[in-house]
């Protein structure tokens, strides 16, 4: 092993087996330079690197709670940094392709590890991550370098070309021409690889809002006329459908359609036509972009919308292109929650299509269609639907309804309409910063004390404006979302309905407690166990706090029949005036010595045990 | 004539010409070039410039710096001030806007029309009929 290299690996494996196996094979030669954390879930993976840093990351691709390249994307979101290798099945040869373009730096096929070749895997992996690094801050560090000389020369040729300097002669003017068209190639190129370099760091905001399909069409169409005119091609607009709105980056969406006809007007015979069409589906609406060129070589294909993909380079350069157009256009895509595609025309050339969202499909998945009138209801205020989607669905797991605000107008509106028992926040939203929604928020009466948690791809939990106490903010918590401490804190804080107080079985004669209780729970105090066993059998609580001098006198064996309707015990918190009786019993969940403990102190234990058995019993349910 | 002062500060001496002659090509225009944000705080000063122009990335001193000193100075504290920068991602458009600049002008830029975006951003004529 490297020592230089990987000196920490997280191993992310259910297969108890399998990671026997690795752990083995690595251990072998004694490397104790190595250190190898295992874990045997996503969520456990996301929350030890939100916690350590580790040199790699082993990732099996069937987690019980991330799969494929879900799987994938999740360990890239959480540690963009670090490189990974993967274990597919013997027969999955094709997901091994895509993982290698989701990002992976590597994969090993399951059952076929051997040492030796495990090793090489670790060593390369890091190094290729490394090297990936490095190019990164070059190609971003360069760009920015090169704008500085491209301003001097493309500032000069274009005053000149201005006749800016008076009349040039003829020959000259058309040197010029060259000199001036290809310095503009130059600065669309060092854009595109800056886009290119800023997405795939994740460094582009997104400013979704409801986008007029045709208008924007007809705006990148009239923007690419003149372009087209140079090449002799025609664009037409064939079918353009009225009203179909999406939600997107209006900006981003011109870039795509900019890059789909910029590519279909290059690809296109002398006189030939480029046919856009707009068209809606279900839930979706298409834009198609069909040229009359020579098709896509069949061996391409599967290489179209990767960087620098040429068909021919000779051909590309020919063609003035970048060779990172189609490759934006499927980061942003995929960024806007749609799909981008390609296929054969009839009669020759190539239909491109872009699938978006329609905005009433977008705007009709924001209220949870879950109508139980005693779910707990959750306002996630948050821009990327395919986050509030994935979101939704763990928490919908656990037993939370969520409905989404993708906008900091829309969180205030819902906010007003429907009583939620809990509020996430993302920082970044298209209209205004969380924090502005929060302050506004918290004016609301009835949203005074409702917790509000952050959630933020923003890094810098440091910010003073957040720390406000007017704020009252719970936690902030950076994306990928470290799901099991959300439902632990949701869980501890949010009052689960407002019809169904947790239960508490008290089992004690002292009514003060018994009050103090009831400020947080509905209280059923008994002062025999008699009546307590009676109790048990009515109705299900939450926890139980006992006397422990009432309790034992009358019967020893309470604490097994402790149980609800399901058959789980209930957690028990003991209370005893003498710490000498509090017995180091399995089953109590916290003891506490009247003597020693204020009824403050009881309450507060009794509530921070209410809120584990909540975060428990959801943890099981995941 | 009117004459309408625009103040450039960038290192670069090659944009500082070609910046010259765009703003040229607007009569009214009278521009200054100086090298670095030390020197920019006391032409601006000296001179009172309708406008500045301001490069980000300088040596010792950068554009945001030589903002936040522009700003301290009572004789030059109501100047505005666009960015001229090869930085233009949104977000940093946003930040160099919180930093109390009137806009951002993109390089590379378009040497015939950067008169007519530099004009965009002058407060209302009003100001030079004032004695």
């Amino acid at each position: 092993m490297s020592a230089k290299l990987i000196k920490a690996i997280l191993l992310v494996e259910d297969e108890p087996g399998d990671a026997r196996l690795i752990r083995e094979m690595l251990n072998e030669q004694g490397s104790h330079s190595t250190e190898l954390v295992h874990v045997d879930c996503m969520s456990a993976a996301e929350r030890h690197l939100a916690e350590c840093g580790v040199d790699i990351i082993l990732l099996d691709l069937g987690l019980p709670d991330a799969q494929g390249l879900g799987a994938i994307r999740r360990a890239h979101a959480a540690a963009p940094r670090i490189p990974l290798v993967v274990f597919t099945g013997l027969d999955d040869e094709s997901l091994a392709e895509q993982a290698l373009q989701e990002g992976a730096q590597d994969y090993l096929i399951k059952g076929q590890i051997e040492r030796r070749p495990l090793l090489r895997a670790l060593r390369y992996a890091a190094e290729r991550k490394r090297l990936e690094r490095l190019k990164d801050e070059f190609v971003s560090t360069v760009s920015h370098e090169l704008r500085t000389p491209l301003t001097s020369i493309t500032g000069s040729l274009g005053l000149l070309m201005g006749n800016a300097a008076g009349n040039l002669p003829t020959p000259m003017a058309r040197l010029l021409t060259i000199a001036h068209t290809n310095s503009q190639r130059l600065v669309r190129l060092v854009n595109d690889i800056l886009d290119i370099e800023k997405m795939e760091a994740g460094r582009v905001v997104f400013n979704f809002s409801r986008v007029e399909v045709r208008t924007l069409v007809a705006q990148a169409i009239e923007a690419n006329r003149g372009f087209a005119e140079g090449y002799g091609v025609r664009i037409r607009l064939e079918e353009a459908l009225a009203g179909a709105d999406v939600r997107a980056d209006p900006d981003r969406l011109l870039q795509v359609v900019t890059n789909l006809l910029s590519n279909a007007i290059k690809f296109s015979p002398p006189d030939g036509e480029v046919v856009v069409a707009i068209k809606k589906g279900a839930d979706v609406v298409r834009v198609t972009v069909r040229d009359h060129g020579q098709g896509i070589p069949v061996d391409f294909r599967p290489l179209i919308f990767q960087k620098f993909a040429q068909a021919d380079a000779g051909d590309a350069r020919q063609k003035g292109g970048t060779g990172l157009g189609l490759s934006i256009v499927k980061q942003i895509v995929d960024r806007l929650s749609g799909e981008v595609g390609f296929a054969d025309a009839p009669g020759g050339g190539t239909i491109f299509h872009v699938q978006l969202p329609c905005w009433d499909h977008v705007a009709s998945l924001a209220i949870d269609p879950e109508t139980k009138p005693d779910a707990t209801r959750l306002l996630l205020c948050e821009d990327d639907l395919d986050t509030a989607l994935t979101l939704r669905a763990q928490l919908r797991q656990v037993g939370f309804v969520t409905d989404f605000a993708y906008s900091v107008s829309e969180a205030l509106a819902r906010a007003e309409a429907t009583q939620y028992h809990a509020i996430l926040v993302d920082i970044h939203l298209p209209d205004g910063d969380g924090v502005s929604l929060i302050v506004r928020l918290r004016e609301l009466p009835q949203y005074h004390d409702t917790p509000i948690i952050v959630v933020s791809a923003d890094t810098n939990p440091e910010r003073d404006d957040l720390r406000s106490s007017k704020l009252n903010v719970l936690d902030w918590l950076n994306k990928p979302v470290n799901f099991d401490r959300l439902v632990h804190l949701l869980a501890k804080s949010v009052v689960r309905n407002a019809n169904r107080r947790p239960r508490i079985l008290h089992v004690d004669d002292d009514n003060l407690v018994a009050r103090a209780l009831g400020e947080i729970a509905d209280v059923v105090t008994v002062n025999s166990i008699e009546a307590a066993q009676r109790a048990l059998k009515a109705g299900d609580f939450d926890l139980a706090v006992l006397d422990v001098e009432l309790a034992k006198a009358a019967s020893p064996d309470l604490l097994p029949e402790l149980r609800d309707s399901k058959g789980n015990a209930i957690p028990v918190v003991v209370f005893s005036a003498h710490s000498a009786n509090l017995a180091d019993d399995p089953r109590e969940q916290a003891a506490l010595a009247k003597s020693h403990s204020s009824i403050d102190n009881l309450v507060a234990t009794v509530r921070d045990r209410l809120a584990s058995r909540l975060a428990s019993v959801s943890r099981e349910m995941i | 004539m009117t004459d309408i002062r625009i103040l450039l500060v960038d290192d670069e001496p090659d944009i500082r010409e070609i910046v010259d002659v765009s703003l040229g090509l607007d009569r009214e225009f009278t521009t200054r070039a100086c090298a670095s944000g030390a020197d920019a705080l006391v032409t601006a000063a000296e001179w009172s410039p309708s406008l500045i122009l301001l490069d980000v990335m300088m040596p010792l001193m950068d554009g945001p710096t030589t903002l936040a000193n522009l700003r301290k100075n009572p004789r030059t504290a109501h100047i505005p001030i666009v960015f001229l920068t090869a930085r233009t991602q949104s977000s940093e458009i946003e930040h160099f806007i919180s930093l109390g600049a009137q806009g951002v002008l993109s390089k590379p830029f378009n040497p015939m029309t950067l008169a007519t975006s530099v004009r965009s951003y002058l407060p209302p004529p009003v100001t030079h009929h004032a004695p």
